[in-house]
C-alpha cells in the first residue's frame, strides 16, 4: 500500500493522504498526451501525390513576386494590407477618436524588422492603411486581421502604462509632485481653511514677488478652492519662478485626487501639463544659446592686429624664463599657448594686448 | 503591482514567444517526485496571500482611500464593446443574404471591378470589347509618331483613331508570346507605373506566375542587377514549383535574375527600362499609343494607354494567357515532362557535370528513373521506405495522367 505522503497524482487519490480512509474508486487518468503509434501497416495510397523533389530539375525563381521592386518585403506587406482592407472594407467602423491607441513601429524599427532601406513615404502608405484597419469596430475585427496587425505594433506598448491611483490617507491628506525648470515641489493638501506653509515659511516669506505668490496658489485660486484646503509644500532647486510654478503643478495634482471632476477646469487654467521648457544650451561660436558676439571691424582675436600683437609678445618673453627653458629645467610644453604655437605664456599675450 | 504592470506592458511579447503556455499541460511529469516542490510552492503562495491580506486589512482599517483616475478613453472603449453594432451588422448581412435572391434579376452590364476580379481571356478579345474600353482613341494629330502610321485608321475631331483590327491581332499575338514563355518556365515581369495601374498589374502578374512593378523602375535593375537586387531572395523550385530546400547556400553564388519577358503598360515613362531590356536581349511587349515609338518594344500593341479600362483589358488578357501557359506547364510536369532547361545554381551544376553519382551521394537523392542514370547509388539505401513509395506513386500518377 502507499506509504504516508506518497500522493499518486491529483487525478487518482484512491486513499485520503491524511487519514488513510479509502476513497471511492476513481478511474486513473493518464496525463500523457503524446500519442504512440503502434500500427505497423503502411499508410493508404494517395494517388494525387507528386514524385519526390528532384534537384536536377530545379530552376531559380524569385522568392517574391515583388523581386524587381528591389524592396520585396515591404512591397509584399503593402499589398497584403491592401488586400486585407479591400476584404474588410464593409465592416462597421468607429471614429478615429474612439479607436484604440496603438503605437505602430517607427520607420527605423520597421527598417530593422525587415532589413530593407524602406523610404519614409512608402512606410507612410502602409501606416495609413493600418490606421484605417484599426478603426474597424472592436467587436467586428476578424481574427486574421488581428494577427496581421500585431506584426506592425511595437514590441513594448507604451500606452499600457497605467498610473497608480492617487491615495488619500487616514489623516485625509494627499500629495502631488510638481516640477518646473530646475525646481521640484512635493505639495501636501488637506481640507482646511486656507493655511499655506512653504518649506516651513508663510507664503509671503517664501516668495517676495506678488506674481510668484499668485502663481503658487493658482490651481486653488482658478477653481475657487483657496479657503477649502490647507497647503503644506516642500520645494527645492531652481529659482523663485520655477519653485512657484512647481507648487502650482503639485497642488493641482493633489487637488485632482480630492475632486477628479475639476480636471477640465484645471486644464483650462493651465495647471495639468508639465511645462517641458528648460534652459537652452550654449552653443560654440555664440555668446549664449543664440546671442552672437558683437561685431568689431578689426577684431583683436582674429585680424592682422592680433598677429602683430602676438609677434610683439613673442619678443617679450622674460629672459629668466627663456633661460630656464633653455637649460632644460622646464619642459618645453609648459605654458605653451596654442594661439602662438611657441613657448609663450598666454598671460604674456594678454599683457601685450592690454598695452 | 509592479509585476502586473510589467505583464501588461510586455504581455504581447510573452504571448508570441515560441513556447506556448499549453506546453506545460503536455509534459509527462511524475508527480511523486514533484511532491515536495509543490508543497513548498503551495505554502509560500498561501503565506504571500496571507501577508497581502493582512496589509490590505491594515490599510482598510486606517481609512486609506484610493482615487482612480478618470480615463475617458477607457470608458469609451468599454461602451463600444456593448453598443450592439456587431449585432446590427450581422443582422443586416443575414437580411441581405435572404433578400438578395428575391425579386427581379437585373442584367449585369459593365461593372468596372469585373475587369480586375475576372479579367477577359484571350478568346474574349473582340473589337466590341476593345471599342467599349476606348482602345481606339489616340492622341492629338500633332503629337503623333509617324512610325505608327500603319496602326492608324484615320483622324476624327483632331485626334488619331487606332485601327482596332490591328490592335486585336497584335494583342492576340502578344497573348501567344506570354503563354509560350510561361509554358517554358520563363520569368515574366509586368510593369505599369502610372497611378491606378497597380492593381491590374499585380493581378496579371499573380495569374501569370510572374513579377510585378507598379512604383518605379530602379534604373540598373537589369544592367547592374547584382548590386541593386543583391538583397532580394531567390529560390530553387522543381517542375511542380516546390522549393528545393538543400540549395539555399548554393544560391548565394547565383547572379541576380533577369526577366525573360517584360510587359510594359506605359512605355513612354519607362524608356530607361526598355533600353536596359534592349541591351540585355530581353524581349518586351508594350502598349503603343500614337505618340510612342513602336521600335522601343519587341511586340507592340497599338492601343490607348491613357484609358485605365483599356489597360485593364489588355493586362487582364495577357495575365490570363500567362495563366494558361502555367497550367500547360504543370500538366506536362504531371506527365513527367520538363518544359524548360533546368537552371541550377553553379555549384550544383559543376558537380553534376563532374560525376552524376557524386551528386546523388551529395544531395542524398537517387535518379528518378526517367533520366536513365544507371543503377541506384549508395544514397538510396539511406532513404526511407515512405519516399520509395512516393516515388513509385509519382510514376503511377504520371501513367494515369497520360
Amino acid at each position: 500500500m502507499a506509504s504516508k505522503g506518497s500522493f499518486t497524482g491529483i487525478f487518482s487519490p484512491s486513499y485520503c493522504p491524511k487519514c488513510y480512509h479509502q476513497l471511492s474508486r476513481v478511474p486513473r487518468r493518464s496525463i500523457q498526451t503524446t500519442a504512440k503509434r503502434t500500427a505497423i501497416a503502411a499508410p493508404p495510397i494517395d494517388l494525387d501525390s507528386l514524385p519526390p523533389i528532384d534537384p536536377s530539375k530545379g530552376r531559380i525563381v524569385p522568392a517574391s513576386p515583388s523581386y524587381f521592386t528591389a524592396r520585396p518585403d515591404s512591397t509584399d506587406h503593402f499589398l497584403q494590407l491592401q488586400t486585407l482592407l479591400r476584404r474588410h472594407q464593409t465592416l462597421p467602423t468607429i471614429s478615429a477618436a474612439q479607436a484604440p491607441r496603438v503605437a505602430w513601429r517607427t520607420l527605423v524599427q520597421y527598417r530593422l524588422l525587415i532589413g530593407e532601406p524602406v523610404r519614409a513615404a512608402k512606410y507612410h502608405r502602409i501606416l495609413e492603411i493600418l490606421q484605417r484597419l484599426n478603426r474597424i469596430h472592436p467587436n467586428a475585427v476578424p481574427k486574421d486581421l488581428k494577427e496581421t496587425l500585431e506584426v506592425f505594433k511595437r514590441d513594448v506598448d507604451p500606452f499600457a502604462v497605467i498610473r497608480p491611483p492617487a491615495i488619500i490617507d487616514e489623516d485625509g491628506k494627499t500629495y502631488g509632485v510638481g516640477r518646473r525648470k530646475e525646481s521640484s515641489a512635493k505639495v501636501y493638501l488637506v481640507q482646511g481653511e486656507g493655511n499655506v506653509l512653504i518649506n516651513g515659511k508663510s507664503l509671503n516669506a517664501a516668495f517676495g514677488r506678488i506674481h510668484d505668490r499668485e502663481s503658487a496658489l493658482w490651481a486653488l485660486k482658478a477653481t475657487s478652492r483657496l479657503d477649502k484646503y490647507n497647503v503644506w509644500a516642500l520645494v527645492k532647486g531652481g529659482g523663485t519662478t520655477g519653485q512657484a510654478e512647481a507648487i502650482t503643478l503639485g497642488a493641482a495634482k493633489a487637488l485632482m485626487a480630492f475632486e477628479p471632476a475639476l480636471k477640465p477646469a484645471l486644464r483650462r487654467a493651465g495647471c495639468v501639463s508639465r511645462d517641458p521648457r528648460r534652459v537652452e544650451r550654449k552653443k560654440p561660436g555664440k555668446a549664449k544659446a543664440r546671442k552672437m558676439p558683437a561685431w568689431v571691424k578689426r577684431s583683436a582675436t582674429t585680424g592682422d592686429e592680433a598677429h602683430k600683437l602676438m609677434k610683439q609678445s613673442r619678443d617679450k618673453v622674460p629672459k629668466a624664463a627663456a633661460k630656464r627653458r633653455k637649460d632644460g629645467l622646464v619642459p618645453a610644453w609648459v605654458g605653451t599657448n596654442h594661439l602662438t604655437g611657441t613657448g609663450v605664456r598666454s598671460i604674456d599675450v594678454l599683457a601685450a594686448l592690454m598695452d | 503591482m509592479i509585476v502586473r504592470k510589467a505583464l501588461i506592458r510586455h504581455g504581447r511579447r510573452l504571448a508570441h514567444s515560441p513556447r506556448q503556455w499549453t506546453r506545460s499541460l503536455a509534459t509527462e511529469t511524475d508527480l511523486h517526485d514533484l511532491q515536495d516542490t509543490t508543497e513548498a510552492i503551495d505554502s509560500s503562495l498561501s503565506n504571500a496571500t496571507l501577508q497581502t491580506k493582512s496589509i490590505e486589512s491594515q490599510a482598510e482599517k486606517s481609512g486609506v482611500q484610493y482615487v482612480p483616475q478618470i480615463d475617458a478613453r477607457t470608458q469609451m472603449s468599454q461602451q463600444l464593446l456593448g453598443d450592439g453594432t456587431k449585432y446590427v451588422y450581422d443582422r443586416h448581412r443575414r437580411q441581405q443574404k435572404l433578400q438578395n435572391p428575391l425579386g427581379t434579376t437585373v442584367d449585369k452590364g459593365y461593372q468596372p471591378h469585373r475587369l480586375l476580379t475576372d479579367p477577359p481571356r484571350p478568346s474574349d478579345i473582340t473589337l466590341e470589347l476593345l471599342l467599349a474600353s476606348q482602345a481606339h482613341l489616340g492622341h492629338k494629330t500633332s503629337h503623333w509618331n509617324p512610325a505608327n502610321s500603319r496602326y492608324i485608321f484615320g483622324i476624327r475631331q483632331g485626334i488619331h483613331i487606332i485601327s482596332l483590327d490591328v490592335t486585336a491581332a497584335h494583342l492576340r499575338r502578344a497573348c501567344r508570346v506570354v503563354s509560350s514563355v510561361a509554358e517554358r518556365g520563363g520569368l515574366i515581369l509586368f510593369v505599369g507605373t502610372r497611378p491606378g495601374q497597380d492593381r491590374c498589374v499585380v493581378t496579371a502578374a499573380t495569374m501569370a506566375g510572374g513579377c510585378h512593378l507598379f512604383d518605379r523602375w530602379t534604373p540598373g535593375s537589369i544592367t547592374n542587377g547584382d548590386q541593386i537586387l543583391r538583397s532580394c531572395r531567390k529560390q530553387v523550385v522543381d517542375e511542380f514549383d516546390r522549393e528545393v530546400p538543400e540549395q539555399g547556400a548554393a544560391l548565394k553564388d547565383a547572379s541576380a535574375l533577369k526577366p525573360d519577358l517584360v510587359v510594359c503598360m506605359n512605355p513612354i515613362e519607362n524608356w530607361v527600362m526598355l533600353h536596359e531590356c534592349g541591351m540585355h536581349g530581353v524581349p518586351t511587349i508594350g502598349i503603343i499609343d500614337t505618340d510612342a515609338n513602336p521600335t522601343w518594344v519587341t511586340y507592340p500593341i497599338p492601343a490607348n494607354d491613357d484609358s485605365l479600362r483599356c489597360v485593364q483589358v489588355i493586362a487582364g488578357a495577357l495575365g490570363r494567357a500567362g495563366q494558361e501557359g502555367q497550367a500547360n506547364r504543370r500538366e506536362a510536369a504531371l506527365a513527367g515532362e520538363v518544359t524548360y532547361r533546368p537552371n541550377r545554381p553553379k555549384r550544383i551544376a559543376d558537380r553534376m557535370n563532374a560525376s552524376p553519382r557524386a551528386v546523388e551521394a551529395a544531395t542524398g537523392l537517387a535518379n528518378t528513373g526517367d533520366s536513365g542514370m544507371g543503377p541506384a547509388a549508395d544514397g538510396v539505401a539511406n532513404r526511407s521506405r515512405n519516399s520509395e513509395v512516393d516515388k513509385n506513386l509519382g510514376y503511377h500518377r504520371a501513367e494515369l495522367a497520360s
